[in-house]
């Protein structure tokens, strides 16, 4: 460690990183400003944002200056960068993600990832009822940290919480990462099935029984089910219901109104980590035993099966 | 055969008598300095824990009440001498501490703290240890093939043959002597520490300390060497919080002072011989606030952890733990005191049974890792994933300053956990046994579809492979373990890498008929019958996480998938 940094962290004046430039990273960059505090912003297209706080760099050595990294960038390009940047870290890094995916046929979850593609073992998973735009502006939202680690959420409050971002922490952050990630996947589905002419009574069973179904997988893979009931579960679903204009939404909308896949991201402009959750929560399901009959009717439409037929699919099977 | 009549002599530290202390030399191990340290340590464990626990009245009223709680409970069910001997002392004090002054609680926690702490640290006396260098192996040899001790006296040939330690153990003495070692082995029997023991004798690791069972003192035999080779004494029956606090103290400050410890952090005995994936890492959890509390204080020693797996070809217990596990009574029977372990006439079957095999028993070692779940390269430096050299005091460092935290040596542990239930995958050595079980186990699954494991329990002597299949499948399996050895996946016994699949059938049933009472698998004509499932589960179970990755025939491939999920998901 520089003994600058050695310095300003003695004194109290803590840097902040934020690792990508899309809409997220930049959101988390302007609530850490707004807070006091300087903010490195790696971007690979580095470009200024006219707050004298931030600073845009390109180079992962600029990050490292801070104690707590914020890492928004989507999960399939995680495993790459955690080792790009993982080689400018030590065991003083605390690493925070706001991805909603999880990685490969297992559903390893980031944080995983993380701690085995660098050094650092101090991570958390921020989740909730949070959009880019929200974090942007400042208006008022709520955010869970998962962490084990108490200081994580510690320094994740003092950098970004305040007046109109409401913090709560918990130490399952296995959870907080599956309930983001399926919460992301229903938001697709709602979208579909609300422009199919879903009515009300059907996308809250839909929806409902989506969240029992992601409760099974988040409890197979070491969650607790606690968890869907808090803000990165139910509480994140029901801001989408509410109207967020989440992209994931946005995305469902588009294919139900007959987009293909391609122009359907093309049109929400972002990257959708459910559209390739779906497949591999339907076949971990059917490796593990364990019931998602809701994830296999999203993929099945995914992959081009009438809407209506996946319903109707789903409305007969046998029910317990 | 019980050693029950000696009990209560075996509970007393025999020591011996010494005219004039021992002076550790410079070349000796860490663990010489013991008996010259020991009051120092205990003093220093009495002061933090006391420490801990009187910042206040409420705490202090708080920790007596619920001390005297658990020890009246625990003596009330006990009913033996310390009964008798203790009662009335703990219901007096229940009945006193309302009434006591804040000084004399303080008095009273500290007085329980230190009889904790003087019951909880053990003794090292140099002279046992050379003594039990030179005739422990003699004697285990004298029992397993008495026609063998001429030979035993002059040279350890045996217990040379029986035992094989893998592993870099290079790497291992160039760390002992850098920074302290934590051995985190599995655990599937008492014979465990008494063998672990050996095998750092047989390839020159120092002497640990570790935490031994208070049943394990009840053997008479080894109650002498336990209460003289550096054990201390784990009271499972206590369970007031002060008590496990006073064990982690201990630990953490023998560990702070250099002392290469050893904890089996799967808590008991796997009963089901799984390889074990749920750990309880309080004790280990006390390294690395050791390693913490060091660098608080300027001390740079480095604490490396090294996992490692003891495998059996037969496990002296194995009937007992399996009906445990299947009864679920694991944690109501979490101290079993009539196993074999408790009855020589068993431990003479055992030693006579496996006499005479290659590596009955293999310790592999495998590599160290820091607190903090890195490699550790030859120079005992923490690596990154990509190989660049870090400071491990960087881990607990908050704004550039090393601080304690409870809470975060704690998620240390956690995720500590994970890396120590990878590396037991990776090194667990499969034995003859648990091949020829799991052939012998799948078949049985694929001719019983749609049974649960404990319908299935009941299927008894009446699957059957025929002798030759079971050949060929061994082979197979065996063949497909050596291909996952190369993916550092597990590992299979050298003995058996190379040997004809017909010998290590023939290898595995020997090994089983004769010493459990039950008879695992029977051997009639030209077929093979899995005669009693339970043994053959227990046996095979050491294979679950591979299942599926072993399967060479489709037909299995259901089977495979369901033997998977055996323990549930890891």
């Amino acid at each position: 460690m520089s003994d600058a940094r050695h310095d300003a962290r003695a004194e109290g004046a803590l840097p902040i990183g934020v690792v990508g430039g899309g809409a997220f990273g930049r959101g988390i960059a302007k609530a850490a400003a707004r807070t006091g505090h300087d903010v490195y912003l790696w971007s690979r297209g580095a470009r200024d944002l006219g707050d004298p706080r931030i600073r845009v760099t390109s180079r992962f050595a600029d990050v490292a200056e801070a104690e707590l990294i914020f890492l928004a960038v989507p999960s399939n390009a995680i495993a790459t960068l955690g080792r790009e940047l993982g080689g400018h870290l030590d065991g003083s890094h605390l690493l925070v993600h706001v991805s909603r995916g999880l990685v490969g046929p297992e559903l390893t979850p980031i944080s995983r990832l993380l701690r085995d593609s660098t050094p650092s073992r101090r991570v958390g998973a921020l989740a909730g009822p949070l959009v880019a735009e929200a974090l942007i502006e400042g208006t008022p939202s709520g955010v869970i940290v998962g962490t084990n680690f108490p200081e994580v959420g510690d320094a994740v409050r003092e950098a970004i919480a305040g007046p109109q971002l409401r913090l709560y922490v918990t130490s399952d952050i296995v959870g907080v990462e599956v309930a983001s990630a399926m919460v992301g996947l229903l938001a697709l589905a709602a979208g579909h099935a609300q422009a199919s002419g879903v009515g009300p009574a059907a996308l809250a069973t839909f929806l409902t029984r989506g969240i029992a179904e992601a409760t099974r997988v988040a409890a197979s893979l070491g969650a607790e089910a606690d968890t869907f009931v808090g803000l990165a579960g139910v509480g994140d679903l029901l801001a989408v219901m509410a109207g967020d204009e989440r992209p994931e939404e946005r995305l469902g909308r588009a294919l139900a109104e007959g987009a293909t896949l391609e122009r359907a991201v093309e049109i929400v402009g972002a990257n959708i980590e459910g559209v390739s959750l779906a497949r591999r929560v339907a076949d971990f399901g059917a490796r593990e035993r364990i019931a998602v009959p809701i994830c296999t009717a999203i993929a099945d439409v995914i992959d081009g099966m009438p809407a209506q037929e996946a319903l109707r699919a789903l409305m007969t099977r046998g029910s317990g | 055969m019980r050693f029950r009549p000696l009990r209560a002599l075996s509970e007393r530290p025999l020591r011996l008598p010494r005219l004039r202390p021992y002076v550790p030399q410079p070349s000796d191990p860490p663990i010489f300095w013991f008996d010259s340290e020991r009051k120092d340590i205990v003093r220093e464990v009495v002061q933090r824990v006391t420490q801990r626990h009187t910042a206040d009245r409420r705490r202090m009223e708080l920790v007596l009440n619920e001390t005297a709680l658990a020890e009246i409970r625990r003596l009330e069910s006990q009913r033996d001498a310390e009964s008798r001997e203790r009662l009335p002392h703990w219901r007096g004090l229940a009945r006193r501490i309302a009434r006591l002054s804040d000084v004399e609680k303080r008095d009273a926690v500290r007085d329980i703290v230190t009889r904790y702490a003087e019951d909880v640290a053990g003794n090292f006396d140099p002279r046992v240890y050379g003594f039990s260098k030179q005739a422990v192996p003699k004697l285990l040899a004298g029992v397993m093939a008495p026609s063998r001790l001429p030979e035993e006296l002059i040279g350890e040939t045996l217990i040379g043959e029986l035992l094989r330690v893998e592993g870099d153990i290079e790497h291992l003495r160039r760390l002992q002597d850098r920074g302290t070692l934590v051995y985190v082995p599995t655990h599937s029997s008492n014979l465990d520490s008494v063998v672990i023991g050996r095998a750092f004798e047989q390839v020159g690791l120092s002497p640990v300390v570790y935490g031994a069972g208070k049943n394990l003192f009840t053997n008479p035999f080894l109650s002498f060497f336990m209460h003289n080779l550096g054990a201390y004494r784990v009271d499972r029956r206590v369970t007031a919080s002060v008590y496990k606090e006073v064990l982690k103290t201990f630990s953490q400050v023998m560990i702070e002072r250099g002392y290469h410890s050893l904890f089996f952090p799967g808590g008991t005995r796997s009963r089901s011989n799984l390889i074990e994936s749920h750990l309880k890492l309080g004790l280990a959890g006390s390294a690395v606030s050791a390693f913490a509390n060091n660098r608080v204080h300027g001390v740079d020693r480095n604490v490396y952890f090294v996992p490692a797996t003891i495998n059996y070809e037969l496990v002296l217990e194995g009937e007992t733990l399996v009906e445990d596990w299947l009864k679920e009574e694991g944690k109501a029977r979490y101290i079993i005191e009539d196993d074999e372990f408790s009855k020589l006439d068993r431990w003479i079957a055992f030693f006579r049974k496996i006499v005479g095999l290659q590596a009955a028993c293999i310790i592999r070692f495998g590599r160290p890792i820091d607190c903090f779940g890195n490699e550790v390269d030859d120079e005992g430096h923490s690596t990154t994933p990509s190989g660049r050299s870090i400071d491990p005091g960087t881990y607990v460092e908050r704004r550039g300053k090393p601080v304690n935290d409870f809470a975060r040596d704690a998620a240390y542990t956690r995720e500590l956990a994970d890396v120590i239930v990878d590396r037991y995958r990776e090194e667990t050595v499969l034995m003859a046994t648990s091949l020829v079980a799991h052939v012998l186990f799948r078949r049985l699954v694929r001719e019983t579809p749609g049974l649960d494991l404990f319908a299935r329990l009941r299927v008894r002597g009446e699957i059957a492979m025929p002798r030759e299949e079971l050949i060929a499948e061994v082979g197979a399996l065996r063949d497909r373990l050596v291909h996952l050895q190369t993916q550092r996946v597990v590992r299979v016994n050298d003995a058996i890498a190379t040997l004809d699949p017909r010998v290590i059938v023939e290898r595995a049933l020997a090994v089983w008929n004769g010493y459990h009472t039950r008879v695992a698998a029977k051997e009639l004509e030209s077929t093979v019958t899995a005669e009693d499932p339970t043994l053959l589960l227990y046996y095979q179970n050491r294979l679950v996480p591979f299942a599926t990755r072993v399967v060479t025939n489709a037909q299995d491939e259901a089977a495979a998938a369901e033997i998977a999920h055996i323990g549930g998901r890891r």
